[in-house]
């Protein structure tokens, strides 16, 4: 199960209009930041992109999972943006992304923070969450239907 | 009159027969080829059939003309680009190998069967050559597809061995026959330069000289297959009537029409495909019906040995030791040293020591046959769980569908290719207008039986047919928007390359510093592309390299250099 913490409404952003990848992580990067007081957006941006740089974190059927490690937190941290038309994010089937989960992890955490990497993978390779996600039109849709596809 | 109608009737009935017991064959597994030649010694003499055949003559030209359209074909079939991974080894495996393997077996056979020794060479080399048509076919029929290097490397193989298979055959019966055991390094030597340099030779001289008189020629496309196939068997005939390696030629012949641009490419290549097939069932048939399966009795005991011999020790050592200087990793090593197939080749060669009036000729025909039945039994029943044993099995890139090449001299490889939305196509399971690859443009859209607007391919529904025009590169990418993948769940995309992806370029200390891994800091500087090549020096998709308690999947290449990498983390509970 994901920890109650993960993710809140204050981080969820529905059909927002985005026109670029670096647009889409600075929105994700604004949205942990806000909510977190030790973070500010240009440092969570820069890591997220430096993931990017090893290579794009688009699994593939329109959605990102663009994620890092960051040693101003203790505990995981999420964000999720679905916008309202497909972003060109170089992803592996060259599938323009409009779902986005940002993952931020403490420097400390290794098993966990992998493990709990590959269970949003899992989730969003579920082609009817991802239909339902695509539907949903607010905040609070969004957080029960992650809640819902955890408890199975 | 009757008597025509009667052969025609017969000969078509059992031809359809064996189509469809294919088609049966595939569903339980068996291999293709034991089947027909099982039908053929059921019409045999012993058999219901009771057709008494025992023509060695004949047998020897139709199983010559067959193998060598079958050899055409193969040539015909074979993408350049498997050279990159698999010409060294498949050369080394199909010359050294063959030797060991007949050198291993052929001794073997002198000491058992208390042979001369160039007899007992003679039945190894006999039972040389492997036969890959029937592996690929099997894991075709179901969908699997080998990992290259390993499927590039038998696919070769396979295609060049028997000209070495035929040589060492004809040299040592030359021997046996002329009696005169002194000159035999000398003999082999000169023997091989000639039957291997003139079939290499006049091969691909020819096969560049028949590209351009195609090409240049205006005739309707009907005939370009036949022109194809009639300039391929001249060139058999010519270097073998020249003494030298007609097998060889034709394969080089065909390696080299297959990948140079040729009018009706598709057209070529689909009439010869058949071809092969209805030469592969025919040749089976025929010497199912040569044999008479009661002689197989005496022999099977010491039949069976020299089948153990071959496929335990022979041909594993053979694959080890040639295979040594080029690193396999060992599953990939341990399942080419058990794909030895043996196929017809065997058999055809078999009928040369009779044709030569060789003393115990029939013996050696009724031990081949054996070894063959043995070959296709054991190995062939049990080459798809060998794949997936060993884990040399990868996501296939391209499904069925319906698909129409276009010919159009002069330009780039377009397609019209259609497909019939199914309710569980990806991109209705999306519910997004799909986004399609480079180099695609959608020409239609029918539903119940009606032209309807494809504006955006934005309103798809379940039964559509959808037909768009595409570059051939632009495949994978339109199959993994509308076709539900069939595969089984360990080799969808995830399971196999893992969630995510690295490029080749990632330096292995950035990436250990987002996933903690523990790395030799020696190597922080290291790409991934650079690490993985340390151990595979010609690295293919689905290569795997396991880092702490992650595993680095390569995903694409680009000739040797990774360019991406799949990145599989902890198992997850």
């Amino acid at each position: 199960m994901f920890s109650p913490d993960l993710i809140s409404e204050a981080r969820i952003g529905c059909s927002v209009e985005i026109a670029s990848k670096k647009r889409l992580l600075e929105t994700l990067a604004e949205l942990l930041a806000n909510d977190h007081p030790r973070l500010n957006t240009e440092l969570v941006f820069e890591r997220l992109l430096e993931r990017e740089r090893l290579g794009s974190t688009g699994l593939g059927h329109g959605v990102a999972l663009p994620h890092a490690r960051i040693k101003e937190i203790n505990e995981v941290l999420g964000a999720f943006v679905s916008t309202s038309t497909g972003v060109d994010y170089d992803a592996i089937d060259g599938e323009p992304v409009d779902l986005a989960f940002a993952l931020l992890v403490p420097e400390s955490a290794t098993e966990e923070h992998l493990q709990l990497l590959a269970r949003l993978a899992g989730m969003f390779s579920e082609p009817t969450t991802r239909a339902a996600l695509r539907e949903a039109a607010t905040a609070g849709t969004v957080l029960q239907l992650i809640e819902a596809s955890e408890a199975r | 009159m009757d008597l025509t109608n009667q052969i025609i009737l017969l000969g078509s009935a059992v031809l359809l027969a064996s189509v469809l017991a294919g088609v049966l064959s595939n569903r339980i597994g068996a291999p293709l080829l034991l089947v027909f030649l099982l039908i053929g010694m059921l019409l045999g003499e012993e058999g219901p059939g009771g057709i008494a055949f025992d023509d060695v003559q004949t047998a020897h030209l139709f199983g010559s003309l067959a193998l060598a359209i079958i050899l055409f074909d193969g040539g015909l079939a074979t993408p350049i680009k498997h050279f990159r991974v698999g010409l060294r080894p498949a050369l080394v495996l199909a010359t050294l190998g063959v030797a060991i393997t007949a050198t291993l077996t052929g001794l073997f056979a002198a000491w058992w069967l208390e042979l001369n020794w160039l007899e007992g060479l003679l039945l190894g080399a006999i039972v040389g050559s492997t036969d890959a048509a029937a592996v690929f076919s099997l894991l075709r029929s179901r969908g699997l597809e080998l990992k290259q290097r390993v499927g590039a490397t038998l696919e070769i193989e396979s295609g060049s061995n028997d000209p070495m298979a035929v040589f060492l055959t004809i040299a040592l019966i030359e021997l046996i026959v002329g009696g005169d055991e002194q000159g035999f390094g000398l003999v082999m030597l000169t023997e091989f330069a000639r039957q291997m340099g003139l079939g290499a030779l006049i091969g691909l001289a020819g096969g560049f000289a028949l590209t351009a008189l195609i090409n240049r020629l205006a005739m309707s496309p009907g005939l370009h297959p036949l022109a194809v196939m009639a300039g391929g068997l001249t060139l058999f005939g010519l270097t073998a009537v020249l003494g030298g390696s007609g097998f060889l030629a034709i394969y080089l012949a065909g390696l080299v029409i297959g990948n140079r641009p040729l009018e009706s490419t598709q057209n070529i290549k689909r009439f010869h495909d058949g071809v092969a097939r209805l030469a592969q069932i025919g040749m089976f048939l025929m010497l199912g019906l040569l044999v008479t399966p009661s002689h197989l009795l005496p022999v099977a005991g010491d039949a069976l040995l020299f089948a153990a011999v071959l496929i335990l020790v022979a041909r594993p050592l053979a694959v080890w030791l040639c295979l040594l200087p080029f690193r396999f990793p060992w599953r990939e090593q341990t399942f080419i040293g058990w794909v030895g197939l043996r196929g017809a080749v065997p058999i055809i060669l078999a009928l040369f020591p009779l044709l030569a009036g060789v003393e115990h000729a029939d013996t050696y025909f009724n031990i081949v046959f054996f070894v063959v039945l043995v070959s296709l039994l054991v190995q062939g029943w049990t080459v798809a769980s060998a794949a997936r044993t060993l884990g040399l099995e990868v996501p296939p890139t391209t499904h069925v569908v319906q698909r129409v090449e276009l010919d159009i001299p002069g330009q780039q490889e377009l397609e019209l290719v259609g497909y019939r939305l199914a309710a569980d196509a990806p991109v209705l399971l999306e519910r997004r207008a799909p986004h399609l690859p480079a180099g695609v443009r959608p020409v239609a859209v029918v539903r119940e039986r009606q032209l309807i607007e494809a504006d955006g391919l934005a309103d798809l529904k379940a039964g559509d047919y959808l037909y768009l025009m595409a570059e051939a590169r632009a495949l994978p990418g339109l199959d993994h928007l509308f076709v539900a993948t069939p595969v089984p769940e360990r080799l969808t995309e995830r399971a196999f390359f893992g969630d995510f992806v690295l490029d080749g370029e990632a330096q292995l200390g950035a990436v250990s510093a987002v996933y903690g891994m523990a790395i030799d800091p020696a190597d922080r500087e290291l790409s991934l592309d650079a690490l993985i090549r340390r151990s595979h020096e010609h690295p293919v998709v689905g290569d795997r390299l396991e880092l702490g308690q992650m595993a680095l999947v390569v995903r694409e290449v680009e000739g040797d250099r990774v360019t991406k990498v799949g990145l599989k983390l902890a198992r997850t509970g």
